[in-house]
């Protein structure tokens, strides 16, 4: 028996270098893929001319350095935090309703925020005040900050929406994505009738709004979304053992002293959250919350101690990857992000679907 | 001691499902609950686990745990179900999950110790870093009372345990049962639908029937009476080489 033992501290310890190799290496390579995103771009500065630059922040005689820390700096931290945030709110969201097909976007938060931005350039020429629909007003009065301020709080109501009618019914998963279906497809439709009603301009802004894409965050938003996000990674990590007790289901988990309910509406509120947060400074990024996910989960299994940190690390790489292809391939035009996060995603996901072998 | 005093539940107002169900179970005592589908057994069960709010007394030696927190009933009462889900865990992981009301958030070192030596009572050392769901039945069924185990629990609720089992798994499911209630002075409630295993299994009975239990004592209340009030079969009683034997029809 003893040797039993021995032989399975062993595995155990190998089991936990391994893990510690792919942290270790995912690490490695998000710092690496992070100055790859940040020092490459449309202006084709030389790797010497970038760490010259760093030095001169703030330099606004120094082209080079106004590049790196005005224009690709805040891009490449929402690439981390917002590719992060997502994944994980995808991962805690497949968790939390028991369903391998759950995204951020599961609660209908995206459409929300895509209807509140609608609201927000059509409806008031992109500001606060401004009301009507006419091209010197779209032109003159775009506020981003007001739209991504009007879409979040628009996705902020449809999560409570959503939630305070699932209390009906107990939180009961099949429910919530039902509720979350039906509750997206009201505001689709609302955005569709705006849109109707909108002049070419305003019309423009609002669809090019909904294209996910980094190059429109400021520094600020940054630092909002990087307080929110990490905040509930920590939260999330902290209560790793309790999703895990989910994953054998709502009695099992009651039965080990987890408040299921209580569990389920917090990680279905602060997923949703960081989603509306993200759609509402970034646009639509599809995918980095399916995608990243599954991947972690059949690479290194389900224990959220280990998927949560590797699915932040890997969202963050997908994000720092996609952003660095959607500015380099269109020789000068930055591709919306979102869309190259799906081209990449899509056929790497299929390939490990069918090709890599389960898990031991 | 472990009692039930008058616990009624109904899902809707107007159709009781338990109707003032009483029992009692001594320390290591094994009790099974033995019933027709839909006589109230599984209801009973999630009332006890407080998985469902019922009315009426929940008993750990004369202290009401009806309305103590999920924790503290999670260390009092473990739960081994029929139907088996654990996710893409480990076997440690797995069992690891069944401290989560003794550590809070992180599992330390002293919960990974009491793990390792319940994986060493039940032989699953082996197994320990092995994904569950790669597990024969039998095996799965080992880890689901492993993690109760690892609860560290007064009483162990088995609802069905041997449902999807063949025989020799069924008799390895049982045995070890029984040796956890000897060896640990664990209680265990148990409901199974095998007559002849309840028979050689349990220390008391309750014969359940319409959200009551009508018939309750030793192995002596099992007889052509009880049976056919309760399953409404007819049974026959075989004696031989000093075991008995419920043979049904005739």
């Amino acid at each position: 028996m003893e040797s039993v033992a021995t032989n399975v501290l062993e595995v155990q310890k190998k089991m936990r270098i391994k893990k510690a190799i792919i942290i270790s290496s995912l690490f490695l390579l998000t710092v690496v893929m992070f100055f790859v995103c940040w020092f490459v771009g449309v202006a084709k500065m030389s790797v010497k001319d970038c760490f010259e630059a760093l030095g001169h922040r703030g330099d606004v005689n120094d082209i080079n350095a106004l590049i790196i820390w005005n224009t690709r700096f805040p891009r490449v931290i929402a690439a981390v935090v917002a590719g992060a945030g997502l994944a994980v709110a995808g991962l805690i969201m497949q968790t939390t309703l028991g369903n391998v097909m759950a995204s951020p976007s599961t609660l209908g938060v995206s459409n929300a925020a895509v209807f509140g931005a609608n609201l927000s350039i059509i409806g008031f020429a992109g500001g606060f005040l401004s009301s009507g629909a006419d091209f010197a007003k779209t032109v003159n009065t775009f506020n981003p900050f007001a739209v991504s301020l009007i879409a979040f709080l628009f996705s902020s109501a449809s999560v409570m929406l959503v939630l305070a009618l699932c209390r009906i019914k107990k939180f009961s998963p099949n429910t919530i994505v039902l509720a979350g279906i039906a509750i997206g497809a009201i505001w689709t439709a609302g955005t569709t009738m705006l849109q109707i009603f909108a002049t070419d301009v305003g019309l423009s802004a609002a669809v090019i709004w909904s294209f996910g894409d980094l190059g429109r965050v400021t520094l600020t938003q940054d630092y909002i979304m990087l307080g929110f996000v990490g905040a509930a990674i920590i939260l999330f990590f902290c209560l790793s053992w309790r999703f895990n007790a989910m994953l054998g289901g709502d009695n099992i988990a009651r039965s080990v002293g987890v408040n299921v309910t209580a569990l389920r509406v917090t990680g279905l509120l602060v997923g949703s959250l960081i989603t509306a947060m993200c759609v509402s400074f970034l646009g639509i990024i599809g995918f980095v919350g399916i995608i990243c996910p599954h991947v972690v989960k059949k690479l290194l299994g389900h224990n959220h101690v280990v998927s949560i940190p590797i699915t932040a690390l890997t969202g963050s790489l997908l994000l720092l990857f996609a952003d660095t292809i959607a500015r380099t391939i269109a020789n000068g035009i930055a591709l919306p992000v979102g869309a190259v996060t799906s081209l990449l995603g899509a056929p790497f996901f299929l390939f490990m679907l069918f090709t890599a072998k389960e898990r031991v | 001691m472990f009692e039930i005093k008058d616990l009624k539940f109904a899902y809707k107002k107007s159709v009781p499902v338990l109707k003032g169900v009483n029992l009692a179970l001594e320390e290591g005592e094994i009790g099974v609950l033995l019933g027709k589908n839909g006589a109230g057994k599984s209801t009973l069960f999630k009332c006890v686990l407080g998985l469902l709010k019922a009315t009426g007394e929940i008993l750990f030696d004369d202290k009401d745990i009806s309305k103590a927190s999920r924790t503290e009933r999670a260390k009092l009462i473990a739960y081994v179900p029929q139907e088996l889900s654990f996710g893409e865990l480990t076997v440690f992981d797995s069992v690891l999950t069944g401290r989560i009301a003794r550590f809070g958030l992180i599992a330390g070192q002293d919960d990974r110790e009491v793990v390792n030596r319940v994986l060493e009572e039940l032989e699953l050392t082996h197994i320990a870093t092995k994904n569950v769901n790669q597990l024969s039945g039998g095996e799965r069924q080992k880890v689901a009372i492993a993690r109760a185990l690892a609860q560290e629990p007064q009483m162990l609720v088995f609802d069905e345990p041997t449902g999807n089992l063949d025989v020799q798994n069924e008799q390895l499911i049982f045995g070890l049962a029984k040796r956890i209630a000897s060896e640990k002075k664990i209680t265990i409630l148990i409901a199974i639908h095998n007559l002849n295993f309840a028979m050689d299994f349990g220390d008391k009975f309750f014969m359940m029937k319409d959200g009551e239990i009508k018939h309750t004592g030793g192995v002596e209340i099992l007889n052509e009476n009880t049976i056919s009030d309760v399953f409404g079969v007819k049974a026959a009683i075989l004696e031989a080489e000093g075991r008995k034997a419920i043979v049904y029809g005739g």
